[in-house]
């Protein structure tokens, strides 16, 4: 092998890695090859097709660029905006797809809103509903309660009239027993004991020695006693009691006490006493108030009681 | 002689002046590009600041290769234009990643709220 075939192979080997050097694709023309790939398998094939096509042909240009001059500057400079244009694209597409949430989250807020304000009208509805029953209610409790009023109101004026009405007939009535019980002290002794009220009558004022009959002057004491009498509460229990000394028999001035208390009670009676209140009875001497030792005392003993008294409430 | 002379001076001096014209309207979209991520807030997001400037330096270079009658200016011009439109795109998905994420939880609250 001569100096000349040595070089021939020399220039042959050389040119062959010169030749393979050129074949070998720059790194930025895989890198954007690379991205393409993945580009076009992912959201941005659907979401921004247009832009997808636009840096295919970028990337066209750099692969053109490098099959007809290999790894040139131009070849990397293509290959490099071929990259930048499928990272747009890729950045464009996660864009509309941001956009997209935010025109659903929109749409949701939306019928999300809706809802609520159905919801709301509802719950709006049903309070008012509520509400107007209540005030109903309320209506017809406060026209009950007025109705109430009014006629507690008519009730009260009515029994503050009876009461007034009453008053005033007490206030009448009691000036009226004064008047009586002022006039009756004219005529007759007055005490109260623990049987009553007794009004006591002088037998000699009223009647003739051993007679029973009324005198004259006896009537006009008896008027007094009867209007007495007839002021007092309605209720009111009247006896009438005949009392005698003690000169004769009892059998003597028993039916003559009698006599003379019945002469008075028939009197009074007369007078305007209700009949079924008074009743008469008879003593005799039984119950003197003086000893009968002289004429005065049984002149005091000749008497007549008329013992007013509360009703005897009788026991079961 | 003074022909030929004058010839070659011709030719010398137009080569002395030659210059590589980048098209206007690539440097205008550039450009404008580079403000429009600058005003969505680019400067905000780390990855659109990045490329922003490569476009801004990328397009100086440009212009310099251009001055000195290198014909590649006009692809580092167009690399420059591709990093523009992306810092201009990746500042806007920032903003409307950010809106997205407070419609959702906007979202979130009104239903969280939930009927009266």
């Amino acid at each position: 092998m001569n100096t000349r075939s040595l070089s021939l192979i020399a220039t042959t080997i050389l040119g062959g890695l010169a030749s393979a050097c050129a074949t070998t694709t720059p790194p930025p023309l895989i890198e954007a090859r690379e991205a393409y790939i993945a580009s076009s398998n992912g959201i941005a094939s659907k979401l921004t097709p247009t832009d997808l096509y636009d840096a295919k042909k970028a990337l066209d240009k750099a692969d053109q660029e490098f099959a007809e001059h290999g790894d040139t500057l131009e070849c990397r400079d293509y290959a490099y905006i071929a990259h930048r244009k499928i990272e747009l694209t890729e950045v464009k597409a996660r864009t509309e797809q941001d956009r997209h949430s935010i025109a659903a989250a929109a749409k949701a807020g939306v019928v999300v809103r809706d809802s609520q304000v159905k919801a709301t009208q509802v719950a709006l509805a049903q309070t008012r509903t509520e509400l107007n029953k209540e005030r109903q209610d309320n209506t017809t409790a406060n026209n009950a309660l007025r109705a109430t009023n009014n006629l507690q109101g008519q009730e009260l004026q009515t029994t503050t009239a009876q009461l007034d009405a009453e008053k005033q007939a007490r206030a009448t009535a009691e000036a009226k027993l004064a008047g009586a019980m002022k006039d009756l002290a004219a005529v007759a002794a007055v005490k109260e004991e623990a049987r009553g009220m007794v009004i006591t009558l002088s037998g000699s004022v009223l009647f003739a020695s051993s007679k029973y009959e009324l005198l004259n002057t006896a009537m006009t004491r008896l008027d007094q006693v009867a209007e007495a009498l007839k002021a007092q509460d309605s209720d009111k229990r009247m006896v009438v009691e005949g009392h005698t000394d003690n000169r004769g028999s009892d059998r003597t001035n028993q039916p003559l006490s009698l006599n003379r208390a019945s002469a008075v009670r028939d009197y009074l009676v007369s007078r305007g006493v209700a009949s079924e209140k008074i009743t008469a009875v008879g003593m005799s001497s039984s119950k003197p108030i003086a000893d009968n030792n002289s004429a005065e005392n049984r002149a005091n003993n000749r008497r007549v009681e008329i013992v007013v008294s509360a009703p005897t409430v009788s026991a079961r | 002689m003074t022909t030929k002379i004058m010839t070659t001076l011709a030719i010398l001096g137009l080569a002395g002046c030659a210059s590589v014209p980048i098209p206007a309207f690539q440097l205008e979209r550039a450009e404008a590009s580079m403000r429009g991520a600058e005003e969505v807030g680019a400067l905000g997001v780390p990855a659109a600041r990045l490329h922003l400037q490569l476009a801004k330096d990328e397009t100086e270079t440009a212009k310099k290769m251009a001055g000195k009658g290198d014909d590649r200016a006009v692809l580092v011009m167009a690399r420059a234009e591709s990093d523009a439109e992306l810092a201009l795109g990746l500042a806007r998905e920032a903003a409307v990643h950010g809106d997205a994420l407070k419609a959702a939880e906007d979202l979130k609250a009104i239903r969280a709220r939930g009927n009266p």
